[in-house]
């Protein structure tokens, strides 16, 4: 096992980070921008080294001022979190040179699978579905209609030379594909000057789902289930669900195995996540691969009662995937929210800032991964991720309950943060139901807001009396505090005065 | 004391007054007149717990920069203003007006996103003029002064550096 791992990352990744290396005995190294010197990660660590100012591109994607804290202090691995470097196959290459194990794929697989161009190449390779279509030019309209019924309608026609919506039509049936042919090639020649068009199969309202991999040195690749990451404002997953509601253990088998055949392809290894859109007749696509740990993998620990981080430590120093895939069945559910500082009432702008107060949720069924704390400035330099609330419980009614109860419980003053639209969106019938898309939530964001539900009866009394006595106990405690200064002189001070009349010269 | 408490929510407006007669360690207290069956304690800084005719509230207060009060009771938010007689109104605006025709310069580089104001409106000391987003953060630039738009120079969509004047107030 390592003796020291250097986590190249900040916030509540490496703060998750750091507690797997306590948790497994392993000495830790944090690295800091000058903004984060106040940073949870920083005072958790056993050492912390500043490489750089606040600007992310002049500290932590430096590989080689990272490489020198690492020599320095004499770490044998480096785990890159999410995000920063955690996708450059430079980081494993520079990792390599120095003689460092890098706690993630090797570069070779990152370029293979982590690319969306190769990733799908591959997927073709190892037979796991894509996104069913002609990438190349169809001169023929009637090979292409033969080719579009052998996909199944809808199907949707793009312009090769093609952008920003132009030559693109969507063919509902057979009976409508030679019209939108011709509208499709005339509007491209038109438009770009090329008539030519390509087609792929047109999925309405996908989910996205994503499956989580492990894969050992010694061969053996697992599959631990998947998550529903449907639930996203402008392709930001923001709510993250273990298992979907729609997936069957069929279907979840289905599509575990087509994540492992492609991480065989890949020559994959440690944990890795594959991506699919999943239709409305539960047909997955393959979409990409994410060469990392994810943001949202507690929700996978909570339904496994694995840890992710420590697995992959395990795995980077060596050691054989401890089970086999039959032994690896979600158990209840769990589900994930985003909690970050922006505003939702102003667009969600960012809203860095100092947190005056904060109370964090505890009790039953409740995991708070956590980048912040009371006092603590968020700097306006990073994504503004403040931390992720998990809840689980026996049934996906039980969970929805938890997290409510627990975003009640939560509160952070001084900054603005989003969790008035989880309490939306958790109160929504088709969430509710697990009915939702991709595209849902931008739909329900473009909806005007549901009247608000009046608060209860005496909150406005009770509020006018906190602000009332918020404002008596500042000005008698100014007024205090005056006094106390004034009253009693600094023994100090008067100490040292006797002295010097005493003295006699 | 008594002092004069302007609620605003999502329900509307509303002034209440309340006073607040120290009995030992607590408060008797007296809304609008009536003494109402309440206790009040701040448990943490900044979090009040009130319990109403046996009804359990608590409430998050954050002071906020125009100097009103946030306040937060679980997914309901209130913004107060709190009147003392105690204290010199003329504080209530926070700093001194300023005098005089005012050049308005953009505090910092950035793109202009919202104009607010045409020449020759009238506007308020603190009243918002121009948006101007920098570092992926919205800052609205406020009137220095109670007095007229005379000129707009800032049009929206435009960039800016630090310094540049963006309008004249009269």
């Amino acid at each position: 096992m390592f003796k020291k791992i250097l986590i190249a990352n900040r916030g509540e990744i490496a703060v998750r980070i750091l507690r797997a290396c306590r948790e497994l005995g392993i000495k830790n190294v944090a690295v800091f921008s000058e903004v984060d010197r106040t940073a949870p990660h920083v005072r958790l660590a056993d050492e912390a080294y500043c490489i750089g100012p606040a600007a992310s591109r002049e500290s932590y994607l430096r590989i080689d001022k990272l490489m020198d804290v690492a020599r320095r202090t004499g770490c044998d691995a480096l785990h890159p979190g999410y995000g920063f470097l955690a996708e450059n196959p430079a980081l494993p290459r520079a990792c390599s040179d120095e003689g460092i194990t890098f706690i993630g794929p090797s570069a070779e697989a990152m370029e293979l699978m982590g690319s969306k161009t190769s990733g799908k190449q591959l997927a073709r390779r190892a037979e796991v579905p894509t996104v069913p279509g002609i990438d190349e030019a169809i001169e023929n309209p009637e090979e292409a209609q033969s080719l579009a019924r052998s996909m199944g309608y809808p199907i949707l026609l793009k312009a090769i030379a093609g952008g920003g919506g132009k030559g693109m039509r969507v063919v509902p049936t057979e009976a409508e594909f030679a019209s939108a042919w011709r509208d499709a090639a005339s509007e491209a020649l038109n438009a770009f000057g090329d008539p030519r068009v390509f087609l792929e199969k047109y999925l309405i309202g996908p989910r996205h789902i994503e499956v989580q991999i492990f894969a050992d040195a010694h061969g053996r690749v697992v599959s631990l289930g998947e998550r529903e990451c449907s639930i996203q404002r402008r392709h930001q997953k923001v709510v993250e669900e273990a298992p979907s509601p729609v997936v069957t253990p069929e279907l979840r088998k289905k599509m575990g195995d087509a994540a492992v055949r492609l991480a065989r392809a890949g020559g994959y290894t440690n944990a890795g996540t594959v991506e699919f859109l999943v239709d409305a007749d539960l047909n997955f696509y393959f979409l990409e691969v994410n060469a990392r740990l994810q943001v949202e993998h507690p929700v996978t620990e909570q339904v496994t009662g694995l840890d992710l981080v420590k697995l992959q430590i395990a795995i980077a120093a060596g050691h054989r995937l401890p089970f086999a895939w039959e032994a690896i069945t979600p158990r209840g559910n769990a589900m994930e929210v985003r909690l970050y500082a922006e505003d939702p009432d102003n667009n969600f702008f960012p809203s860095p800032g100092k947190i005056l107060s904060r109370h964090a949720p505890t009790g039953p069924g409740i995991r708070l991964d956590e980048g912040v704390y009371e006092g603590y400035t968020v700097p306006l330099e990073y994504d503004p991720l403040l931390s992720k609330l998990i809840a689980w419980g026996n049934s996906r009614e039980e969970t929805i309950a938890r997290l409510r109860r627990a975003l009640d419980e939560y509160t952070i003053t001084g900054i603005r943060t989003n969790v008035s639209l989880f309490r939306r969106i958790l109160t929504e019938p088709e969430f509710l139901h697990g009915e939702f898309h991709t595209k849902w939530l931008d739909e329900l964001l473009a909806r005007p807001k549901p009247p608000v539900t009046p608060p209860r009866p005496g909150t406005e009394e009770a509020s006018v009396i906190a602000a009332a006595l918020w404002h008596t106990a500042r000005a008698s405690s100014a007024a205090n505090t005056n006094r106390t200064t004034s009253a009693e002189p600094s023994r100090w001070k008067s100490e040292g005065r006797h002295q010097q009349l005493d003295r006699t010269p | 004391m008594k002092l004069e408490v302007h609620l605003e929510g999502v329900s509307g407006a509303q002034t209440r007054v309340v006073e607040l007669q120290r009995e030992g360690e607590r408060y008797q207290i007296i809304l609008d007149g009536q003494p109402v069956n309440a206790d009040a304690i701040e448990i943490a800084p900044n979090t009040i717990s009130v319990i109403l005719d046996g009804q359990s509230f608590v409430i998050h207060a954050t002071p906020s920069l125009d100097g009103k009060l946030k306040l937060q009771c679980g997914p309901h938010e209130f913004s107060a203003e709190i009147i003392d007689p105690r204290v010199w109104r003329g504080r209530k605006q926070g700093a001194l007006e300023a005098e005089g025709r005012q050049q308005i310069v953009a505090p910092m580089p950035g793109k202009v996103i919202r104009v607010l104001v045409v020449a020759g409106d009238s506007v308020e000391a603190g009243q918002g003029l121009i948006v101007v987003e920098a570092m992926k953060m919205q800052n609205e630039i406020k009137s220095p002064k109670n007095g007229k738009v005379e000129r707009v120079l800032a049009k929206e969509g435009q960039s800016v550096n630090a310094g540049d004047v963006l309008a004249w107030i009269e």
